[in-house]
């Protein structure tokens, strides 16, 4: 497995992997349209001919009805009860002569008059017309079948229905003795006599011949299979080629510069890169582990500094007490150090600076104040306190204490936004609090600034950070907008007015955390804990809708001013 | 949201530290300077610099503010403004001319678009003064409003339909309502040299709650800007400009 900078071309597992999964997925879907289509095509064609044949056994009946209720009768009323002229009295006569004249036009249709024991011996049932006649005569409430039979190599749609002896036909086809003259000197005395009225006379059937038509189904099916193929190829060459572009050669650049820095680790790895990337990822968290462990035990000198024990840890750098060695009084300080494995990463690397850049920046009693950098380091004004995770722990606060927060919170708020700088990570970990009321913001590792390009949407990543504090739209991957901390801030003030947070905090997926916050309505209890004003207050910051919400977060600290100033009146 | 919004203050102290006595009364929350810090005024350093440590302030370019960078010729100005300018040039501190350098030329927020000049051409300091203009700028955003500086004379262009406008200069103190739907072109005026025969510092104040946008004209001492143009031997136009608002 080797892979090679950014640019250039690599071979590797994943890639394989994707290229047999999407042949096996294309070339299948297209074998699956063609037998569709096939499918389709046929039965279309056997509906066709069902509808065809119907017609026709439909005319033969009426053909046969006509016979019987109006020829005969009037023959017999013109030439006596003993005449029987079979050109014009028989059913099955009349009927057959009649189709063999329609199939001289049509001779694809096959009308089949078929009995066992027929007068006349054109009439005798094949081997097939044996076993339908057999079908019928086992039970009497058959009247109807269709399918599709082969015969001679060609392939038939055929239509049948049952006829029955009725009284008028025992003249000639019961006893020998009663059957006109004429009808014994024509056919001989036989074949075609001692039936009963209700007896099965024989079967009326129509056969249209469907091989060709399927035929040409089946080349159109293979035509479109051929044309899916190509087609195929070529969407899957380009998949491939997006595949490479997007996800492999990005991917090959991570894990070559994490080879960088294990150069030990020479050994092929089993698995594809992404198991390499999470075996890289694990051992870095081991590193992370073993930092933190060896930095509480003793502290590490930079340059004129100290670091002492840590005060909070981050994705990408961590945040130790410490103090100033190089003047007689020690002073305090706080030391942001960069992990250099963390910052190997370019992405990382952008994020580190754009935060070292702010904290350089940005001026706001509520920001520790920039001292120094050296190298991956960055040495601030002393930070005291606890985090107001700590605070939020103990229930709900007191009212001056929230407006305390708050009002910092949001002045703080609206000194990044009016500067352009939006946060999307503010959470009680990352804020402390003093004895002195001060509230103090210590990571801005994921803030943007519109006047930069954001290194976290230039890398296309999904939503980074907490998705508990997390506004909905950054959930969905936006960032930038001004709107998502003042949704966090509502999370916040419903925190600190309740003592409980309000989502579950259960693990879940993106879409179940979209969910939940899309459904949020505030709960009775705290309906009945919380002021009407402060549950609108809270309401409209936790809106799901941005524009829903307070669209500048001074107009929310106005708000809560408001409360407050009653409250102390 | 109460959103100050000011520009063209071409070093003239007193009126800027005037406006920005006022403003402080008014509860500002955020302010934008839409540029043209120096040129024509005797104090550039010291407007910098206010502006610059004023809370929540973001400043755009202006065209003096490039020109002193020689980011553009400053000869292609009338005399009084190129000698003003060349003079600045020598005047401004290494760490102020770094602020006018990182200064952007057009920013947007919400629905809001600001710029010095013009918006479709940020850089080429066209005035938007007439129809043509303004349904130029219109076309070059999708802002509800468009707030401009560069002209010095306070002025609201509406659009009221695809090929129509309204000019409207404003005179003296006066709240604007915009609750309608119409798109705007807003001039905030000069505070440091105003052009349309008043005198006074100009600024507005825009409302988001209230959806007001209310011009304010501050007197402040113009005589002290005017001895000191005299004093540094800045052209003597200069001066009697801003006595009579011109």
């Amino acid at each position: 497995m080797t892979f090679k900078h950014h640019g250039k071309t690599s071979t590797t597992n994943l890639k394989q992997r994707f290229f047999l999964w999407s042949s096996l997925i294309l070339i299948g879907g297209g074998l699956l349209l063609s037998l569709l289509s096939f499918w389709n095509t046929r039965r279309l064609l056997m509906a066709e001919a069902m509808d065809k044949s119907e017609v026709i056994l439909q005319e033969v009946e009426a053909i046969r009805s006509y016979v019987k209720k109006e020829l005969r009768p009037k023959m017999v009323e013109l030439h006596g009860k003993d005449a029987f002229i079979i050109e014009a009295m028989s059913t099955t006569y009349i009927s057959t002569t009649i189709m063999k004249t329609f199939s001289q036009s049509m001779p694809s249709y096959v009308y089949r008059r078929a009995s066992l024991n027929p007068l006349n011996p054109q009439n005798s049932a094949d081997s097939f017309e044996e076993d339908m006649l057999d079908w019928f005569e086992e039970d009497p409430s058959r009247t109807f079948w269709q399918g599709v039979v082969k015969k001679n190599g060609e392939a038939f749609f055929i239509s049948m229905v049952p006829d029955y002896f009725a009284d008028p036909c025992m003249r000639c086809h019961g006893k020998v003795e009663d059957a006109p003259q004429s009808l014994i000197d024509r056919y001989g005395n036989t074949n075609g006599f001692r039936f009963q009225a209700g007896d099965l006379a024989g079967i009326n059937s129509v056969a249209i011949p469907v091989s060709s038509s399927f035929r040409a189904a089946w080349q159109g099916s293979l035509v479109l299979f051929l044309i899916t193929v190509p087609a195929s190829l070529l969407l899957l060459w380009l998949l491939n080629l997006l595949f490479q572009r997007l996800v492999i050669e990005r991917l090959g650049a991570m894990l070559s510069l994490m080879k960088e820095k294990k150069k030990e680790a020479d050994t092929e790895q089993p698995g594809d890169e992404l198991d390499a990337l999470r075996a890289s990822l694990g051992s870095l968290q081991q590193y992370v582990h073993t930092a933190r462990k060896g930095s509480s035990l003793q502290p590490n000198f930079i340059n004129g500094y100290a670091a002492g024990t840590p005060i909070t840890a981050g994705a990408i750098s961590w945040l130790y007490n410490g103090y100033t060695t190089t003047v007689e009084d020690r002073e305090k300080v706080s030391i942001k150090i960069g992990f250099d494995e963390a910052l190997q990463n370019p992405l990382y690397r952008a994020c580190f600076e754009t935060e070292l850049n702010l904290f350089e920046t940005l001026f706001h009693p509520c920001l520790p104040k920039f001292r120094d950098r050296i190298g991956d380091v960055v040495i601030l004004n002393a930070i005291e306190g606890e985090s107001l995770s700590c605070l939020f722990g103990k229930g709900p606060l007191q009212d001056p204490l929230v407006q305390s927060i708050f009002s910092q919170l949001c002045d703080l708020t609206a000194h990044m936004h009016a500067t352009g700088v939006v946060h999307h990570d503010l959470r009680p970990q990352i804020l402390h609090f003093d004895k002195n009321k001060k509230l103090t913001l210590l990571d801005m590792g994921l803030a943007s600034n519109d006047q930069q390009p954001d290194p976290i949407t230039a890398a296309g990543l999904g939503p980074q950070g907490d998705f508990m504090y997390m506004a909905p739209e950054q959930i969905q991957g936006r960032r930038g907008d001004p709107r998502s901390d003042i949704y966090t801030i509502g999370v916040l003030l419903y925190l600190a007015n309740t003592g409980k947070l309000p989502f579950s905090s259960k693990q879940r997926s993106m879409q179940k955390w979209a969910l939940q916050k899309a459904k949020w309505v505030i709960q009775k209890e705290d309906k009945e804990a919380l002021s009407p004003e402060m549950i609108g207050i809270i309401s409209k910051a936790l809106s799901n809708a941005p524009e829903k919400r307070y669209q500048w977060v001074e107009d929310l600290r106005e708000d809560l001013e408001k409360i407050h100033s009653r409250i102390s009146s | 949201m109460r959103l100050m919004i000011f520009s063209d203050i071409h070093g003239n102290l007193a009126a800027l530290q005037s406006v920005l006595k006022d403003a402080a009364k008014r509860n500002v929350h955020r302010n934008i300077c839409l540029g043209d810090l120096v040129g024509y005024g005797p104090y550039p350093n010291e407007c910098i610099n206010l502006v610059r440590n004023l809370k929540n302030c973001r400043c755009l370019a202006g065209n003096h503010d490039v020109a002193t960078l020689w980011e553009t010729s400053p000869y292609g100005m009338s005399k009084a403004a190129k000698e003003a300018i060349l003079w600045t040039m020598d005047q401004l501190s290494s760490g102020n001319k770094a602020y006018l350098h990182s200064l952007p030329d057009r920013l947007d927020l919400e629905e809001m678009t600001f710029v010095h000049a013009n918006p479709y051409n940020p850089k080429g300091w066209r005035y938007v003064m007439d129809r043509k203009y303004a349904l130029r700028s219109f076309a070059a955003t999708s802002s509800r409003f468009i707030f401009i500086g560069h002209s010095h004379r306070p002025l609201v262009i509406s659009k009221k339909h695809w090929l129509t406008v309204s000019i409207e200069p404003i005179t003296g103190n006066k709240e604007y309502e915009i609750n309608d739907s119409r798109r705007r072109i807003i001039n905030c005026g000069s505070i440091g040299q105003p052009r349309d025969n008043d005198p006074r510092a100009c600024y507005l104040i825009y409302d988001t709650r209230k959806q007001t946008i209310t011009f304010h004209r501050i007197e402040y001492n113009v005589q002290k800007t005017v001895e000191a143009i005299q004093h540094l031997n800045l052209p003597p136009v200069l001066g009697r400009r801003i006595f009579k608002g011109t």
